[in-house]
């Protein structure tokens, strides 16, 4: 079972490196930032991984929850177990496609992600507008977009409902370097 | 005399209560350099776990300090944060090390090839295994 696994591996590896249009990162940073008069919520994640297929323009995104990191130990404590409930859902994806990945160059530029958005269990198809920029070096992502708390089974206790926003918006800034074994 | 004992038994009460309230609204992140590890493992006893059954390593690692040892295959600074990438028997995965703000000034002192141990909080695996706030250990 291990070699064929490694042989599929190798197999798939083997395509990439002759076509050469994979470009990934392992330390994209994702944030959130939540803001009520009450308090201020922020946390960033460092440790994204995102991979995008330069010949069909196809990208897809992991983060793993328990990598947020908050100001606060409670508020971290909070949003692992009560919030986006970690332990069951460890992580969120993102898969999709930019469309008209063909007019991404190194001028920045704006394109669509379309693609399912995966948080808390729930998966939802969404439409992001992200900042492209595209050089031999690196295919640069960056952009923002809302989550509605809701719209992923998301639940927040009505005693602090009032300290957290219903929509948050996220940022996300995705460096992604040629892949090379 | 007794109302006034109740209400400064309340009063203090009272105090202690919002002491409590406030402690724990600001209790501080875990200190990793000072807090015993869970687990000390290889960087490649930790890729196996997790390569051989996800589910069962998140409920062994995750949140909890590990020290790992391994073989030092890349060092960089992104933001202003030290990575140190350990080699394990996978061959596609390794383990991740973010490195504190203290760790990352060693990590000039650091060279590939080398054998380190490094003790962090593990977050999850992706391609790799994570672990943050890492501090070098030796």
């Amino acid at each position: 079972m291990k070699t064929i696994y490694t042989i599929l591996i190798y197999i798939l590896l083997t395509n990439v490196t002759t076509a050469q249009e994979r470009y990934l990162t392992k330390n994209g940073s994702v944030t959130f930032f939540s803001s009520t008069p009450i308090e201020d919520i922020k946390a960033d994640n460092n440790q994204v991984l995102s991979i995008i297929d330069a010949s069909s323009g196809k990208m897809a995104i992991s983060i793993l929850m328990k990598s947020f990191m908050f100001k606060k130990a409670l508020m971290q404590e909070h949003f692992n177990e009560n919030y986006v409930e970690s332990d069951k859902y460890p992580k969120a994806t993102f898969k999709g496609e930019i469309i008209k990945f063909e007019g991404v160059s190194d001028v920045k530029s704006t394109a669509q992600v379309k693609g399912i958005l995966t948080i808390h269990g729930v998966s939802k198809e969404t439409t992001i507008d992200a900042n492209f920029v595209r050089t031999n070096e690196a295919i640069d992502v960056v952009g923002d977009f809302i989550v509605n708390l809701a719209d992923f089974g998301i639940k927040i206790p009505a005693v602090v409902a009032k300290n957290i926003q219903e929509n948050i918006k996220v940022n996300f800034n995705l460096t992604h370097k040629p892949f090379k074994k | 005399m007794t109302s006034k004992k109740i209400i400064s038994s309340i009063l203090i009460v009272a105090i202690l209560g919002i002491y409590i309230v406030y402690k724990m609204y600001n209790k501080p992140h875990v200190d990793v350099a000072d807090t015993k590890s869970d687990i000390i493992a290889t960087a490649s006893q930790i890729m196996t776990d997790f390569t051989s059954d996800e589910n069962k390593a998140n409920t062994k690692y995750l949140e909890k300090i590990i020290e790992v040892s391994g073989v030092i295959i890349d060092t960089n600074i992104e933001k202003e944060k030290g990575i140190v990438t350990l080699k394990t028997d996978d061959d596609f995965g390794s383990v991740l090390c973010h490195l504190s703000e203290t760790a990352t000034q060693k990590i000039e002192t650091l060279e590939q090839g080398q054998t380190i141990t490094i003790k962090g909080i593990c977050t999850g695996y992706l391609m790799d295994v994570i672990l943050v706030k890492s501090e070098i250990i030796n």
